[in-house]
Protein backbone atom coordinates (compact mmCIF):
# COMPACT_ATOMS: atom_id res chain seq x y z
CA UNK A 1 0.00 0.00 0.00
CA UNK A 2 1.14 3.51 -0.77
CA UNK A 3 -0.16 6.62 0.98
CA UNK A 4 0.68 9.95 -0.57
CA UNK A 5 0.10 12.38 2.28
CA UNK A 6 -0.05 15.78 0.61
CA UNK A 7 -0.46 18.67 3.00
CA UNK A 8 -3.07 21.23 1.88
CA UNK A 9 -3.79 19.55 -1.46
CA UNK A 10 -6.99 21.27 -2.55
CA UNK A 11 -9.69 19.74 -4.74
CA UNK A 12 -10.44 22.98 -6.60
CA UNK A 13 -6.78 23.51 -7.43
CA UNK A 14 -6.37 19.88 -8.48
CA UNK A 15 -9.23 20.36 -10.92
CA UNK A 16 -8.05 23.80 -12.02
CA UNK A 17 -4.60 22.48 -12.97
CA UNK A 18 -6.07 19.26 -14.41
CA UNK A 19 -3.99 16.95 -12.22
CA UNK A 20 -5.40 13.69 -13.58
CA UNK A 21 -3.01 11.42 -11.69
CA UNK A 22 -3.91 13.01 -8.38
CA UNK A 23 -7.60 12.50 -9.14
CA UNK A 24 -7.65 8.70 -9.28
CA UNK A 25 -10.55 6.25 -9.82
CA UNK A 26 -12.39 7.71 -6.84
CA UNK A 27 -11.74 11.18 -5.53
CA UNK A 28 -13.45 13.89 -3.53
CA UNK A 29 -13.36 16.12 -0.51
CA UNK A 30 -12.95 15.12 3.10
CA UNK A 31 -14.83 16.79 5.90
CA UNK A 32 -12.87 18.15 8.84
CA UNK A 33 -15.60 20.42 10.18
CA UNK A 34 -15.43 18.55 13.52
CA UNK A 35 -12.13 20.28 14.22
CA UNK A 36 -12.01 23.80 15.65
CA UNK A 37 -8.80 24.61 13.80
CA UNK A 38 -7.32 22.92 10.75
CA UNK A 39 -3.98 22.17 12.44
CA UNK A 40 -1.61 20.01 10.43
CA UNK A 41 -0.25 17.87 13.29
CA UNK A 42 -3.71 17.30 14.77
CA UNK A 43 -5.22 16.26 11.45
CA UNK A 44 -2.47 13.80 10.56
CA UNK A 45 -2.55 12.35 14.08
CA UNK A 46 -6.31 11.94 13.67
CA UNK A 47 -5.83 10.25 10.32
CA UNK A 48 -3.34 7.82 11.83
CA UNK A 49 -5.38 6.97 14.93
CA UNK A 50 -8.94 7.24 13.62
CA UNK A 51 -9.76 9.58 16.53
CA UNK A 52 -10.14 13.33 16.80
CA UNK A 53 -6.84 14.26 18.45
CA UNK A 54 -7.50 17.98 18.82
CA UNK A 55 -7.86 17.92 22.61
CA UNK A 56 -4.79 15.75 23.11
CA UNK A 57 -2.35 17.94 21.19
CA UNK A 58 -1.71 21.34 22.77
CA UNK A 59 -0.84 24.12 20.33
CA UNK A 60 2.40 25.07 22.05
CA UNK A 61 4.04 21.66 21.84
CA UNK A 62 2.30 20.35 18.75
CA UNK A 63 5.36 20.10 16.53
CA UNK A 64 7.14 17.85 19.05
CA UNK A 65 4.08 15.63 19.58
CA UNK A 66 4.76 11.99 18.71
CA UNK A 67 2.35 9.06 18.60
CA UNK A 68 3.25 5.54 19.65
CA UNK A 69 3.06 3.14 16.72
CA UNK A 70 0.53 1.00 18.61
CA UNK A 71 -1.96 3.87 18.51
CA UNK A 72 -1.76 4.17 14.74
CA UNK A 73 -2.94 2.24 11.72
CA UNK A 74 0.73 1.71 10.86
CA UNK A 75 0.79 -1.19 13.35
CA UNK A 76 -1.22 -3.25 10.87
CA UNK A 77 1.61 -3.19 8.35
CA UNK A 78 4.89 -4.96 8.76
CA UNK A 79 7.26 -3.64 7.67
CA UNK A 80 6.15 -0.07 7.05
CA UNK A 81 7.92 3.14 6.17
CA UNK A 82 6.54 6.50 7.31
CA UNK A 83 8.49 9.37 5.77
CA UNK A 84 8.25 12.70 7.57
CA UNK A 85 4.70 11.95 8.76
CA UNK A 86 3.49 14.70 11.16
CA UNK A 87 2.90 13.40 14.70
CA UNK A 88 4.88 10.25 13.96
CA UNK A 89 8.14 10.62 12.02
CA UNK A 90 8.10 14.37 11.46
CA UNK A 91 11.50 15.77 10.51
CA UNK A 92 11.78 18.33 13.26
CA UNK A 93 14.91 20.13 12.07
CA UNK A 94 13.81 20.68 8.47
CA UNK A 95 10.38 21.96 9.45
CA UNK A 96 11.75 24.14 12.23
CA UNK A 97 13.96 25.80 9.62
CA UNK A 98 10.93 26.40 7.38
CA UNK A 99 8.99 27.92 10.27
CA UNK A 100 11.94 30.12 11.23
CA UNK A 101 12.11 31.50 7.68
CA UNK A 102 8.35 31.95 7.65
CA UNK A 103 8.60 34.09 10.77
CA UNK A 104 11.58 35.96 9.30
CA UNK A 105 9.54 36.74 6.21
CA UNK A 106 6.80 38.32 8.32
CA UNK A 107 9.47 40.20 10.28
CA UNK A 108 10.94 41.47 6.98
CA UNK A 109 14.17 39.56 7.61
CA UNK A 110 13.89 36.93 4.86
CA UNK A 111 12.54 36.91 1.34
CA UNK A 112 9.90 34.56 -0.05
CA UNK A 113 12.59 33.17 -2.37
CA UNK A 114 14.78 32.16 0.57
CA UNK A 115 11.81 30.49 2.24
CA UNK A 116 10.72 28.72 -0.96
CA UNK A 117 14.23 27.36 -1.53
CA UNK A 118 14.21 25.60 1.86
CA UNK A 119 10.71 24.20 1.26
CA UNK A 120 11.66 22.79 -2.12
CA UNK A 121 14.88 21.33 -0.70
CA UNK A 122 12.93 19.46 2.01
CA UNK A 123 10.48 18.25 -0.63
CA UNK A 124 13.27 16.86 -2.81
CA UNK A 125 14.78 15.04 0.18
CA UNK A 126 11.46 13.38 1.02
CA UNK A 127 10.85 12.50 -2.62
CA UNK A 128 14.17 10.72 -2.88
CA UNK A 129 13.48 8.72 0.27
CA UNK A 130 9.94 7.95 -0.86
CA UNK A 131 10.85 6.48 -4.23
CA UNK A 132 13.73 4.60 -2.68
CA UNK A 133 11.24 2.91 -0.29
CA UNK A 134 8.51 1.89 -2.74
CA UNK A 135 8.35 -1.85 -3.27
CA UNK A 136 10.35 -2.61 -0.14
CA UNK A 137 7.61 -2.24 2.48
CA UNK A 138 4.02 -3.35 3.05
CA UNK A 139 3.10 0.28 3.52
CA UNK A 140 4.95 3.38 2.39
CA UNK A 141 3.48 6.64 3.64
CA UNK A 142 5.23 9.71 2.27
CA UNK A 143 4.39 13.19 3.52
CA UNK A 144 4.94 16.21 1.28
CA UNK A 145 4.16 19.72 2.48
CA UNK A 146 4.96 21.59 -0.73
CA UNK A 147 1.39 22.78 -1.42
CA UNK A 148 0.95 23.96 2.16
CA UNK A 149 4.28 25.66 2.69
CA UNK A 150 4.54 27.34 -0.70
CA UNK A 151 0.79 28.06 -0.58
CA UNK A 152 0.93 29.98 2.68
CA UNK A 153 2.96 32.75 1.09
CA UNK A 154 2.01 32.35 -2.57
CA UNK A 155 -1.40 30.68 -2.95
CA UNK A 156 -2.75 33.68 -4.87
CA UNK A 157 0.03 33.47 -7.46
CA UNK A 158 -1.32 31.07 -10.03
CA UNK A 159 1.91 30.45 -11.96
CA UNK A 160 3.73 29.48 -8.80
CA UNK A 161 0.97 27.19 -7.56
CA UNK A 162 0.81 25.55 -10.98
CA UNK A 163 4.47 24.59 -10.61
CA UNK A 164 3.66 23.10 -7.19
CA UNK A 165 0.66 21.14 -8.47
CA UNK A 166 2.62 19.98 -11.54
CA UNK A 167 5.29 18.62 -9.22
CA UNK A 168 2.71 16.78 -7.08
CA UNK A 169 0.97 15.50 -10.20
CA UNK A 170 4.27 14.10 -11.48
CA UNK A 171 4.82 12.47 -8.11
CA UNK A 172 1.41 10.79 -8.33
CA UNK A 173 1.98 9.80 -11.95
CA UNK A 174 5.25 8.11 -11.09
CA UNK A 175 3.68 6.18 -8.20
CA UNK A 176 0.90 4.91 -10.43
CA UNK A 177 3.37 2.59 -12.14
CA UNK A 178 3.02 0.42 -9.03
CA UNK A 179 0.17 -2.15 -8.83
CA UNK A 180 -0.40 -1.48 -5.12
CA UNK A 181 -3.38 0.24 -3.53
CA UNK A 182 -2.69 3.97 -3.60
CA UNK A 183 -4.39 6.51 -1.39
CA UNK A 184 -3.72 10.20 -1.89
CA UNK A 185 -4.89 12.27 1.02
CA UNK A 186 -4.58 15.81 2.31
CA UNK A 187 -5.28 17.17 5.76
CA UNK A 188 -7.11 20.34 4.67
CA UNK A 189 -7.67 22.56 1.67
CA UNK A 190 -6.56 26.11 1.04
CA UNK A 191 -8.07 29.42 -0.02
CA UNK A 192 -6.46 32.65 -1.18
CA UNK A 193 -6.13 35.68 1.05
CA UNK A 194 -4.66 38.05 -1.49
CA UNK A 195 -1.32 36.48 -2.36
CA UNK A 196 -1.37 34.31 0.76
CA UNK A 197 -3.07 30.98 1.51
CA UNK A 198 -5.23 30.05 4.48
CA UNK A 199 -6.37 26.58 5.59
CA UNK A 200 -9.93 25.54 4.74
CA UNK A 201 -11.93 22.74 6.33
CA UNK A 202 -12.12 20.58 3.24
CA UNK A 203 -9.36 18.12 2.55
CA UNK A 204 -8.88 15.91 -0.50
CA UNK A 205 -8.68 12.19 -1.03
CA UNK A 206 -8.35 9.86 -4.00
CA UNK A 207 -7.86 6.14 -4.40
CA UNK A 208 -6.98 3.91 -7.35
CA UNK A 209 -9.97 1.68 -6.63
CA UNK A 210 -13.57 2.34 -5.66
CA UNK A 211 -14.08 2.92 -1.96
CA UNK A 212 -17.63 4.29 -2.27
CA UNK A 213 -16.94 7.05 0.25
CA UNK A 214 -19.14 10.11 0.47
CA UNK A 215 -17.54 13.16 2.08
CA UNK A 216 -15.55 11.00 4.51
CA UNK A 217 -14.09 12.36 7.73
CA UNK A 218 -10.32 12.20 7.99
CA UNK A 219 -10.75 9.77 10.92
CA UNK A 220 -12.77 7.35 8.73
CA UNK A 221 -9.67 6.21 6.87
CA UNK A 222 -8.39 4.24 9.85
CA UNK A 223 -11.06 1.60 9.30
CA UNK A 224 -10.90 1.91 5.51
CA UNK A 225 -7.18 1.14 5.47
CA UNK A 226 -6.79 -1.45 8.24
CA UNK A 227 -6.47 -4.95 6.78
CA UNK B 1 1.92 68.17 -22.25
CA UNK B 2 2.49 64.42 -22.63
CA UNK B 3 -0.59 63.14 -24.51
CA UNK B 4 -0.62 59.83 -22.64
CA UNK B 5 -0.69 61.61 -19.28
CA UNK B 6 -3.32 63.97 -20.70
CA UNK B 7 -5.51 60.95 -21.56
CA UNK B 8 -5.11 59.57 -18.04
CA UNK B 9 -6.05 62.94 -16.58
CA UNK B 10 -9.10 63.29 -18.84
CA UNK B 11 -10.46 59.91 -17.81
CA UNK B 12 -9.89 60.66 -14.10
CA UNK B 13 -11.57 64.07 -14.29
CA UNK B 14 -14.52 62.54 -16.11
CA UNK B 15 -14.88 59.90 -13.35
CA UNK B 16 -14.75 62.54 -10.62
CA UNK B 17 -17.37 64.73 -12.33
CA UNK B 18 -19.58 61.70 -12.93
CA UNK B 19 -19.35 60.74 -9.25
CA UNK B 20 -20.25 64.26 -8.15
CA UNK B 21 -23.30 64.19 -10.43
CA UNK B 22 -24.43 60.71 -9.36
CA UNK B 23 -24.10 60.72 -5.59
CA UNK B 24 -25.82 62.85 -3.01
CA UNK B 25 -22.96 63.11 -0.56
CA UNK B 26 -19.47 62.57 -1.92
CA UNK B 27 -16.10 62.90 -0.16
CA UNK B 28 -12.50 62.25 -1.09
CA UNK B 29 -10.01 60.39 1.11
CA UNK B 30 -6.63 62.05 1.42
CA UNK B 31 -3.69 60.36 3.13
CA UNK B 32 -1.34 63.16 1.93
CA UNK B 33 0.61 60.58 -0.12
CA UNK B 34 1.49 61.10 -3.77
CA UNK B 35 -1.57 59.23 -5.08
CA UNK B 36 -4.23 60.92 -3.00
CA UNK B 37 -2.58 64.32 -3.49
CA UNK B 38 -2.77 63.65 -7.23
CA UNK B 39 -6.47 62.79 -6.88
CA UNK B 40 -7.05 65.94 -4.88
CA UNK B 41 -5.41 67.98 -7.63
CA UNK B 42 -7.60 66.23 -10.20
CA UNK B 43 -10.67 67.11 -8.10
CA UNK B 44 -9.52 70.73 -8.07
CA UNK B 45 -9.10 70.65 -11.83
CA UNK B 46 -12.46 68.94 -12.33
CA UNK B 47 -14.24 71.76 -10.53
CA UNK B 48 -12.10 74.68 -11.66
CA UNK B 49 -9.99 75.21 -8.56
CA UNK B 50 -12.35 74.55 -5.67
CA UNK B 51 -13.18 71.05 -4.43
CA UNK B 52 -16.95 71.07 -3.78
CA UNK B 53 -17.00 68.22 -1.25
CA UNK B 54 -15.23 67.31 2.01
CA UNK B 55 -11.69 65.94 2.10
CA UNK B 56 -11.32 63.17 4.70
CA UNK B 57 -8.04 62.47 6.41
CA UNK B 58 -7.92 59.37 8.63
CA UNK B 59 -5.70 60.23 11.55
CA UNK B 60 -4.39 57.15 13.34
CA UNK B 61 -2.31 59.24 15.71
CA UNK B 62 0.79 57.33 14.60
CA UNK B 63 1.59 59.12 11.37
CA UNK B 64 4.86 60.88 10.58
CA UNK B 65 5.08 64.53 11.80
CA UNK B 66 5.83 65.49 8.16
CA UNK B 67 2.42 64.09 7.18
CA UNK B 68 0.56 66.35 9.62
CA UNK B 69 2.66 69.37 8.58
CA UNK B 70 2.02 68.69 4.91
CA UNK B 71 -1.70 68.10 5.48
CA UNK B 72 -2.25 71.35 7.36
CA UNK B 73 -0.19 73.40 4.91
CA UNK B 74 -1.98 72.11 1.80
CA UNK B 75 -5.42 72.22 3.45
CA UNK B 76 -4.87 75.93 4.06
CA UNK B 77 -3.34 76.72 0.66
CA UNK B 78 -6.01 74.81 -1.29
CA UNK B 79 -8.88 75.93 0.98
CA UNK B 80 -9.97 72.37 1.64
CA UNK B 81 -13.01 71.41 3.68
CA UNK B 82 -10.88 69.03 5.75
CA UNK B 83 -12.62 66.45 7.94
CA UNK B 84 -10.50 64.38 10.31
CA UNK B 85 -11.59 60.81 11.10
CA UNK B 86 -9.98 59.68 14.34
CA UNK B 87 -10.88 56.86 16.70
CA UNK B 88 -10.14 58.80 19.90
CA UNK B 89 -11.75 56.17 22.12
CA UNK B 90 -9.39 53.31 21.28
CA UNK B 91 -6.39 55.65 21.15
CA UNK B 92 -7.17 56.69 24.74
CA UNK B 93 -7.40 53.01 25.64
CA UNK B 94 -3.84 52.62 24.38
CA UNK B 95 -4.30 50.95 21.00
CA UNK B 96 -1.00 50.74 19.14
CA UNK B 97 0.70 48.42 16.62
CA UNK B 98 2.28 46.64 19.60
CA UNK B 99 -1.18 45.25 20.40
CA UNK B 100 -1.41 43.62 16.98
CA UNK B 101 -1.01 45.31 13.64
CA UNK B 102 -4.22 43.98 12.18
CA UNK B 103 -6.33 45.06 15.16
CA UNK B 104 -4.56 48.41 15.24
CA UNK B 105 -5.23 49.04 11.54
CA UNK B 106 -8.83 47.87 11.82
CA UNK B 107 -9.67 50.06 14.80
CA UNK B 108 -7.69 53.16 13.91
CA UNK B 109 -8.40 53.22 10.19
CA UNK B 110 -11.41 51.13 9.23
CA UNK B 111 -13.52 51.79 12.33
CA UNK B 112 -12.63 55.50 12.34
CA UNK B 113 -13.86 55.77 8.76
CA UNK B 114 -16.96 53.65 9.44
CA UNK B 115 -17.92 55.97 12.31
CA UNK B 116 -17.50 59.04 10.14
CA UNK B 117 -19.49 57.51 7.30
CA UNK B 118 -22.35 56.64 9.64
CA UNK B 119 -22.28 60.11 11.19
CA UNK B 120 -21.99 62.13 7.98
CA UNK B 121 -23.98 59.73 5.77
CA UNK B 122 -21.60 59.86 2.83
CA UNK B 123 -22.88 57.68 0.00
CA UNK B 124 -19.69 57.72 -2.05
CA UNK B 125 -15.96 58.04 -1.40
CA UNK B 126 -13.18 58.83 -3.82
CA UNK B 127 -10.13 56.66 -3.13
CA UNK B 128 -6.74 56.81 -4.80
CA UNK B 129 -5.91 53.17 -5.31
CA UNK B 130 -4.17 51.99 -8.46
CA UNK B 131 -4.33 48.59 -10.15
CA UNK B 132 -0.56 48.21 -10.32
CA UNK B 133 -0.16 48.80 -6.60
CA UNK B 134 -1.14 45.38 -5.28
CA UNK B 135 -2.52 42.05 -6.57
CA UNK B 136 -5.91 42.45 -4.92
CA UNK B 137 -6.26 46.02 -6.22
CA UNK B 138 -5.76 44.76 -9.76
CA UNK B 139 -9.24 43.22 -9.43
CA UNK B 140 -10.89 46.54 -8.60
CA UNK B 141 -13.32 48.47 -10.77
CA UNK B 142 -13.69 52.26 -11.07
CA UNK B 143 -16.96 51.99 -9.16
CA UNK B 144 -16.88 49.51 -6.30
CA UNK B 145 -19.93 49.08 -4.02
CA UNK B 146 -19.33 48.28 -0.33
CA UNK B 147 -21.62 46.99 2.38
CA UNK B 148 -21.79 48.33 5.93
CA UNK B 149 -18.80 46.23 6.94
CA UNK B 150 -16.85 47.68 3.99
CA UNK B 151 -16.94 44.25 2.37
CA UNK B 152 -16.46 43.98 -1.35
CA UNK B 153 -17.51 41.02 -3.47
CA UNK B 154 -14.87 41.01 -6.18
CA UNK B 155 -16.31 37.88 -7.77
CA UNK B 156 -19.53 39.72 -8.55
CA UNK B 157 -18.62 42.90 -10.36
CA UNK B 158 -20.00 44.16 -13.65
CA UNK B 159 -17.67 44.83 -16.55
CA UNK B 160 -17.21 48.57 -17.02
CA UNK B 161 -17.55 48.73 -20.76
CA UNK B 162 -18.12 51.95 -22.70
CA UNK B 163 -17.65 53.98 -19.50
CA UNK B 164 -20.81 52.52 -17.97
CA UNK B 165 -20.58 52.05 -14.23
CA UNK B 166 -22.76 50.46 -11.56
CA UNK B 167 -25.50 52.82 -10.39
CA UNK B 168 -26.20 53.98 -6.84
CA UNK B 169 -28.49 51.51 -5.09
CA UNK B 170 -29.94 50.73 -1.68
CA UNK B 171 -28.30 47.32 -1.90
CA UNK B 172 -25.02 48.72 -0.65
CA UNK B 173 -23.91 51.15 2.00
CA UNK B 174 -21.61 53.34 -0.08
CA UNK B 175 -19.77 53.41 -3.37
CA UNK B 176 -16.03 53.67 -3.75
CA UNK B 177 -14.90 55.60 -6.77
CA UNK B 178 -11.34 55.06 -8.00
CA UNK B 179 -10.40 57.83 -10.43
CA UNK B 180 -6.71 56.92 -10.74
CA UNK B 181 -7.18 53.15 -10.88
CA UNK B 182 -5.67 53.04 -14.38
CA UNK B 183 -2.51 55.00 -13.50
CA UNK B 184 0.85 53.41 -12.69
CA UNK B 185 3.20 54.56 -9.96
CA UNK B 186 5.56 55.96 -12.58
CA UNK B 187 2.78 57.90 -14.30
CA UNK B 188 1.75 59.43 -10.98
CA UNK B 189 5.29 60.70 -10.49
CA UNK B 190 5.45 62.01 -14.05
CA UNK B 191 2.19 63.84 -13.43
CA UNK B 192 3.44 65.24 -10.12
CA UNK B 193 6.40 66.68 -11.99
CA UNK B 194 4.37 67.96 -14.91
CA UNK B 195 1.83 69.71 -12.66
CA UNK B 196 4.46 70.78 -10.14
CA UNK B 197 2.40 69.30 -7.32
CA UNK B 198 3.51 69.71 -3.71
CA UNK B 199 4.88 66.45 -2.36
CA UNK B 200 5.79 65.14 1.06
CA UNK B 201 9.60 65.32 1.53
CA UNK B 202 9.62 61.79 2.99
CA UNK B 203 9.49 60.46 -0.58
CA UNK B 204 12.97 61.81 -1.36
CA UNK B 205 16.13 59.94 -0.40
CA UNK B 206 18.12 60.98 2.62
CA UNK B 207 21.22 59.05 3.70
CA UNK B 208 20.55 56.33 1.12
CA UNK B 209 16.92 55.71 2.07
CA UNK B 210 13.49 57.01 1.12
CA UNK B 211 9.84 56.16 1.72
CA UNK B 212 8.12 54.81 -1.35
CA UNK B 213 4.72 54.50 0.28
CA UNK B 214 3.60 56.44 3.34
CA UNK B 215 1.74 54.92 6.28
CA UNK B 216 1.99 54.98 10.05
CA UNK B 217 5.42 55.58 11.55
CA UNK B 218 5.79 52.28 13.49
CA UNK B 219 4.69 50.18 10.51
CA UNK B 220 6.46 51.82 7.57
CA UNK B 221 10.10 51.36 6.72
CA UNK B 222 12.15 53.24 4.12
CA UNK B 223 13.60 51.45 1.12
CA UNK B 224 17.27 51.71 0.09
CA UNK B 225 17.38 54.46 -2.55
CA UNK B 226 19.47 57.36 -3.80
CA UNK B 227 16.52 59.02 -5.59
CA UNK B 228 16.43 62.52 -4.15
CA UNK B 229 14.22 64.17 -6.77
CA UNK B 230 11.30 63.23 -9.04
CA UNK B 231 13.46 62.51 -12.10
CA UNK B 232 15.57 60.11 -10.08
CA UNK B 233 12.46 58.44 -8.66
CA UNK B 234 11.06 57.88 -12.17
CA UNK B 235 14.42 56.48 -13.23
CA UNK B 236 14.46 54.18 -10.20
CA UNK B 237 10.94 52.92 -10.97
CA UNK B 238 11.96 51.97 -14.50
CA UNK B 239 14.38 49.35 -13.20
CA UNK B 240 13.19 48.33 -9.73
CA UNK B 241 11.85 44.86 -9.00
CA UNK B 242 10.77 45.76 -5.45
CA UNK B 243 6.99 46.01 -4.91
CA UNK B 244 5.70 49.48 -4.16
CA UNK B 245 4.32 48.54 -0.76
CA UNK B 246 7.41 46.56 0.31
CA UNK B 247 8.01 49.00 3.14
CA UNK B 248 4.44 48.78 4.46
CA UNK B 249 4.33 46.06 7.08
CA UNK B 250 0.68 46.88 7.77
CA UNK B 251 -0.37 45.19 4.54
CA UNK B 252 -3.71 43.85 5.73
CA UNK B 253 -3.49 40.45 4.10
CA UNK B 254 0.01 39.96 5.42
CA UNK B 255 -1.08 40.94 8.91
CA UNK B 256 -4.13 38.68 8.68
CA UNK B 257 -2.00 35.79 7.47
CA UNK B 258 0.53 36.31 10.23
CA UNK B 259 -2.29 36.20 12.77
CA UNK B 260 -3.74 33.04 11.23
CA UNK B 261 -0.38 31.28 11.09
CA UNK B 262 0.21 32.15 14.72
CA UNK B 263 -3.18 30.66 15.62
CA UNK B 264 -2.22 27.49 13.76
CA UNK B 265 1.05 27.35 15.66
CA UNK B 266 3.41 28.03 12.75
CA UNK B 267 5.02 30.98 14.52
Amino acid sequence: MIILALDALDLHMTKKFECKSLMQTEYGQTDISDFNLARTIVLWASFLTGKNMEARIPLKVQWEFKLDVEETLLKFFNPFKAIDVPSFSFKQRSHAEERRLLKDYFDNKATIEEYDAVVWRCHEENKKEFFHSIGKFDLVMGYFNLADSIGHLSFGISEKMKAVYDELENLAKEVQGSDEFILTISDHGMKAIGRYGDHTKNGFYSANRKLELKLPKITDFYNVLRP
Amino acid sequence: MDTHILDLEKKSISLIREAKAQFKKLAVLWSTGKDSTTSLWLCKKAFYGKIPFPVIHIDTGYKFPQIYEFRDKIAKEWSLNLVIAKNEKVLKEGMSPKKGRLDCCTLLKTEALKDLLRKEEFDALILSIRRDEHGIRAKERYYSPRDEEFKWNYTDQPAELWDLYIKPSEDFSHMRVHPILHWTEQEVWEYVKQENLPINPLYFAKNGKRYRSLGCMPCTVPIPSEASNIDEIVQELRTTTTPERAGRSQDKEKAYMMQKLRALGYM
